[in-house]
C-alpha cells in the first residue's frame, strides 16, 4: 500500500472547507471521511500486484561499456486494468552513476488479460556478473490516491565482459603476423626455422632459398617458404593478488592486464598456436585450457569476466607450481604481474629458475603514467621531492626488470595503453627469433 | 489464457497469511504487555480510588460521614468547580474544601473572598503552608508534622470537648488571631483551629488531617463525632473537591494566550493541514523497493607509496636522498645519449669527459660535476634550482 501526493493534496485543500466553513471535529470528519472513503475504493479498484505473471528475456552478456537491453514481460491475469509504475532493480554499478533512477522506472499500462513488454537499458560500469534485484510495481486505481505495491523476484544474469579495448591493435599485427608466415604478396622470405612448402620461383625471390633438388626433380625452379613455428603453447598467466589493484588512470591493473592478454591470445590463436589462461593469487581463480582457436577468445573473456583484485600477498612459488603443472610441454610463459621490487626479488625471483629451466618467459607490468607525470614536476618544493620519489621507483623499476632480464626474462614495462600492442610486439619478436 | 494459467508466481511479497504469521508473536506480546498494565492499574489504583469522595465506599472514601449526616437531615452536594462552590456558599451552608493544596493561587484568593463573610462555615481539610495564609488568614502551618495521630482536644470549643480524643495528627497550625481556637495540641501546636469571621456569625476550621472524615477510620476515638459536629453545624453541606478540568483553574486577569486570539478556523484549518503533513511524508516516505546492495571494489591508487614517500621526503627534509635520485636518473639518461654505457653512468671520470665532448659549447668542467656528482643541496630552493639545472642540462644534450 502507497499513497500518493494527490491524496495528501486533496487533504491539503481541505483545510480550506474546515478552516472557512465549519472549524471543528465536524468539518474535518466531513473533508476526511470522504478521502478515506475514496482512497479505500482506489484501493479496491486497482489491479492487485501479487497475481501478475512475469517473465524476462534479453541479453545475457555484453562487454564493458556497451549497453545491454533486458526485457520484462508483464501479464495481466486480472479483471481490472493495471496503471503502475514499475521499477527494476539492478546493482548500482549496472548503469551509469546519476542515470540509475530514470533508467530503471517505468510507467505502463496493460488492459486486462492482455500483456505488454518493457525493456530495460543497462549500462554496466564494471565488470563481472550483473544479477537482478526485485521488480517492484506500483498499481494506482482509477483515481490515483492509494496504490497497490508488491515486488515480484524474475532472476536474470547479465555478464560483464572485459571491454577489449586493445583490439583496434589487432589488424595492424595480424599484418605483422602474415608478414612473418611469408604469405604477403610482398613476397618477403619468410623468417622462422619451420620448414612450410615449396613454390614455384618468382622473380624477386631470394635465391638463397631455392631448394635445387627439388628444381631438379621439376621442370620448373622451386624455392622453399619457411614459416614460423605453429602449435606452440602459450600460458597466459594472471596475477590477480593485492598489486593487481592498484588503480592506474580509473581501472584496476588487472583490467590493463586482461585487456593486453585478450590481445595476445586473439593473436596467438590466429597464429596457430594454443593459448592457455591461468588466473592465481594463493589459489587458482581461473584456468582455461585446451580450447580450440575459434573457441578460446570467448572462453577466455568469459573467464576473465568474473575476476577480482584479491587483497592478498601472491604466493610466487605455488603460482610457478601450477603454472608447471599447466604447462606441461616447452611453452611461451606470460607473466601478467607487477615490477615492484619487494614482491618481485621476494616472491619470484627465487623460483624463476624452475620456470626458465623449461620455458620461455614473457614478464608484462603495468606502468603508471601518474609516476611518470610526477617525475617531470618541477617547479616548487612539493613537486621536486616527487619527482624525486617517481625518480627513485623507476630506477627501482629498471634495476628489477633488468634483475629479470639477466635470468632470460623477456620484460615488457608499459602503461595501460601501450601494453597490449607492446606486448602483442614482443610476441612477434619472439616468434620472428623462433624462441618459442 | 492457459499460459498464464501456467506461469509460475514470481511475487516476493509476503502474503497476508504470512504477514499474520510473522507478526503474531509481536501483536500477542503487545495484548500481554496492555492487559498486564490494564490489570496492575486496577491493582494498585484502589487504595487511592476516590479518596475524600462522600459518594465513595472505598477505605479512604468518605461515604459513612455523608450517609450519617444525612440521617442527621444535613443534604450533601459534591461540587467540582470553584463557581459552583463559591455559589453554595450561604449562612445555612458548610463549605468544606477537600483537597485545598490542589487550587492554584488565583483559585485560592477567589474562593476566600467569595465565602469570607458569608455566614457560613468553611472547613478547609489539611492544607499546606501556602494554601492556608490565602484561605484561612490569621492561621500559619508549621513545616514539622505531628508524630502522634490520635490527640486529645485540650480546648473550649464545645465541639471537640463532647468529641474527645480524634484521630486529627497530621499539619500543626498556630493561630495569630487571639480569638481563635486552637484545639487538639501536639507538642503544643494545635491541629485543628476555629476562626471566626470578623463579622456575622461563620467561621472557618482548620483540619490537621482528613482521618476522621474516612470510612475506615470514623469508627475509631472520637472520630465520628468531631466530623459530625463539625460538618453538622448547617443544613447544607457543599462538598468541593477541587479538579482539573475546571475552567477557572486558569486566571481570569491573565494575558490571554497567542491561541486564545487566534480565529479558531485558522486553528482548525491547520489541524487540517497537519493531517495533510502527515499524508505527504507517508506518500514520500514509501519506497518503490528497497535499495540494492553491492560489494565495491577495491580503490588504491597504484602511485600512492610513491606520493607517501615523496611526503616523507618532504617532511625529513631529505634534500641529500632527493637530489641523489634527481642526479642518478639524469646520469642514467645521459649516459646513453653521449656514448657511455649505463654501467659507467655513475662514474665521473667515464662520464663527465664525454659529455663535454658532446655539447656544443662545452661549459665549465667544474660546474658539471658540482652538478652532477656535487654535495647535497643546503636548501630547498637550491634543490628546485639543481632539479631544473639538470633539466636544461639533459635540453642542450639532447639539441642536435
Amino acid at each position: 500500500m502507497a499513497l500518493t501526493g494527490r491524496a495528501a493534496l486533496l487533504a491539503a485543500l481541505g483545510s480550506l472547507p474546515v478552516g472557512i466553513w465549519d472549524p471543528g471535529w465536524t468539518g474535518i470528519l466531513a473533508v476526511n471521511a470522504p478521502l478515506a472513503v475514496a482512497c479505500a475504493c482506489d484501493f479496491a479498484l486497482a489491479a492487485p500486484v501479487r497475481r501478475l505473471g512475469l517473465t524476462r528475456s534479453g541479453d545475457t552478456s555484453v562487454r564493458l561499456g556497451d549497453t545491454a537491453d533486458v526485457t520484462l514481460t508483464i501479464t495481466n491475469p486480472t479483471r481490472r486494468p493495471l496503471r503502475a509504475h514499475l521499477r527494476d532493480a539492478w546493482p548500482p554499478s549496472t548503469w551509469l552513476p546519476g542515470t540509475e533512477v530514470a533508467a530503471s522506472r517505468h510507467r505502463l499500462t496493460v488492459p486486462a488479460g492482455e500483456r505488454r513488454r518493457v525493456t530495460t537499458r543497462l549500462r554496466p560500469t564494471r565488470r563481472g556478473d550483473r544479477q537482478s534485484d526485485r521488480v517492484t510495481i506500483r498499481s494506482y486505481g482509477p483515481l490515483g490516491l492509494l496504490s497497490r505495491q508488491g515486488t515480484h523476484t524474475v532472476p536474470w544474469t547479465v555478464r560483464v565482459l572485459p571491454p577489449f579495448t586493445s583490439r583496434k591493435h589487432l589488424p595492424s599485427k595480424l599484418a605483422r603476423l602474415r608478414e612473418l608466415d611469408g604469405r604477403t604478396s610482398v613476397l618477403t622470405r619468410g623468417e622462422g626455422t619451420e620448414f612450410d612448402s615449396l613454390r614455384e620461383y618468382v622473380p624477386g625471390d631470394d635465391t638463397r632459398s631455392i631448394d635445387w633438388r627439388a628444381t631438379a626433380r621439376q621442370t620448373t625452379v622451386a624455392v622453399r617458404t619457411w614459416r614460423p613455428e605453429r602449435d606452440r603453447h602459450i600460458l597466459l598467466v594472471l596475477d590477480t593478488g593485492r598489486t593487481s589493484a592498484g588503480r592506474v588512470g580509473d581501472a584496476p591493473r588487472l583490467d590493463a592486464s586482461m585487456d593486453a592478454a585478450l590481445l595476445l591470445a586473439a593473436l596467438a590463436s590466429r597464429a596457430g598456436d594454443r593459448v592457455d589462461l591461468l588466473a592465481y593469487d594463493r589459489r587458482v581463480r581461473a584456468l582455461v585450457q585446451g580450447r580450440t582457436a575459434g573457441d578460446v577468445l570467448p572462453s577466455l573473456v568469459n573467464a576473465m569476466a568474473t575476476l577480482e583484485p584479491e587483497l592478498v600477498e601472491t604466493d610466487a612459488r605455488s603460482l610457478t607450481a601450477t603454472a608447471l603443472r599447466s604447462a606441461p610441454r616447452r611453452s611461451l610463459i606470460v607473466l601478467l604481474t607487477t615490477l615492484d621490487a619487494a614482491p618481485v626479488e621476494e616472491g619470484l625471483l627465487p623460483v624463476l629458475s624452475q620456470l626458465t629451466q623449461r620455458h620461455t618467459i614473457l614478464l608484462a607490468s603495468v606502468a603508471d603514467p601518474h609516476i611518470a607525470g610526477m617525475a617531470t614536476a618541477r617547479g616548487n618544493t612539493e613537486s621536486v621531492y616527487e619527482a624525486a620519489a617517481a625518480a627513485q621507483a623507476q630506477a627501482e623499476r629498471h634495476r628489477t626488470a633488468e634483475q629479470l632480464r639477466r635470468h632470460g626474462v623477456t620484460v615488457v614495462d608499459a602503461t595501460p595503453d601501450d601494453l597490449a600492442p607492446a606486448l602483442a610486439d614482443a610476441y612477434l619478436a619472439l616468434k620472428a627469433a623462433g624462441r618459442l | 489464457m492457459t499460459t498464464e494459467a501456467t506461469l509460475p508466481s514470481t511475487s516476493a511479497s509476503p502474503t497476508a497469511r504470512q504477514v499474520w504469521t510473522r507478526t503474531r508473536g509481536v501483536v500477542l506480546a503487545l495484548v500481554l504487555l496492555l492487559v498486564a498494565a490494564v490489570a496492575i492499574a486496577v491493582i494498585r489504583s484502589d487504595s487511592q480510588h476516590g479518596t475524600l469522595d462522600p459518594r465513595s465506599v472505598d477505605q479512604y472514601g468518605s461515604r459513612a460521614v455523608a450517609e450519617l449526616l444525612a440521617d442527621r437531615g444535613v443534604s450533601t452536594r459534591v461540587v467540582t468547580s470553584l463557581a459552583e462552590a463559591e455559589a453554595a456558599a450561604g449562612p445555612d451552608t458548610t463549605l468544606l474544601v477537600a483537597v485545598p493544596d490542589l487550587l492554584t493561587h488565583g483559585q485560592q484568593s477567589q474562593l476566600r473572598s467569595g465565602t469570607a463573610d458569608s455566614g457560613g462555615r468553611t472547613l478547609l481539610v489539611a492544607p499546606g503552608s501556602s494554601s492556608v495564609e490565602r484561605l484561612a488568614p490569621g492561621v500559619v502551618a508549621n513545616p514539622a508534622t505531628s508524630l502522634d495521630s490520635t490527640l486529645s482536644p485540650d480546648c473550649a470549643l464545645p465541639a471537640a470537648r463532647r468529641a474527645g480524643t480524634a484521630d486529627t495528627g497530621g499539619i500543626r497550625y498556630t493561630a495569630t488571631r487571639p480569638d481563635a481556637d486552637e484545639c487538639y495540641p501536639s507538642n503544643r501546636l494545635a491541629t485543628l483551629v476555629r476562626v471566626p469571621d470578623r463579622s456575622g456569625d461563620g467561621d472557618t476550621v482548620v483540619l490537621g488531617a482528613p482521618d476522621i472524615l474516612y470510612n475506615d477510620t470514623l469508627d475509631e476515638q472520637g472520630n465520628a463525632s468531631l466530623a459530625l459536629q463539625l460538618l453538622g453545624s448547617r443544613p447544607h453541606l457543599v462538598w468541593y473537591l477541587p479538579s482539573l478540568s475546571d475552567t477557572a483553574a486558569t486566571d481570569p486577569d491573565d494575558e490571554k494566550g497567542f491561541f486564545d486570539l487566534l480565529p479558531s478556523g485558522w486553528l482548525w484549518g491547520t489541524l487540517q493541514l497537519f493531517i495533510a503533513a502527515v499524508l505527504a511524508a507517508l506518500w514520500r516516505a514509501r519506497r518503490l523497493g528497497p535499495l540494492v546492495p553491492e560489494n565495491l571494489p577495491v580503490a588504491i591508487r597504484a602511485s600512492e607509496t610513491v606520493e607517501g614517500r615523496a611526503r616523507l621526503y618532504r617532511k625529513a627534509n631529505a634534500r641529500d636522498r632527493a637530489a641523489a635520485a634527481l642526479r642518478s636518473t639524469t646520469r642514467t639518461r645521459l649516459a646513453p645519449l653521449v656514448g657511455v654505457p649505463v654501467t659507467q653512468a655513475h662514474a665521473p671520470e667515464a662520464l663527465l669527459p664525454a659529455l663535454s665532448a658532446h655539447l656544443h659549447s662545452p661549459g665549465d668542467g667544474q660546474a658539471m660535476h658540482a652538478l652532477l656528482f656535487g654535495p647535497p643541496p643546503g636548501d630547498d630552493t637550491a634543490l628546485i634550482s639543481l632539479a631544473d639545472q639538470l633539466d636544461a642540462l639533459e635540453r642542450e644534450v639532447r639539441r642536435p
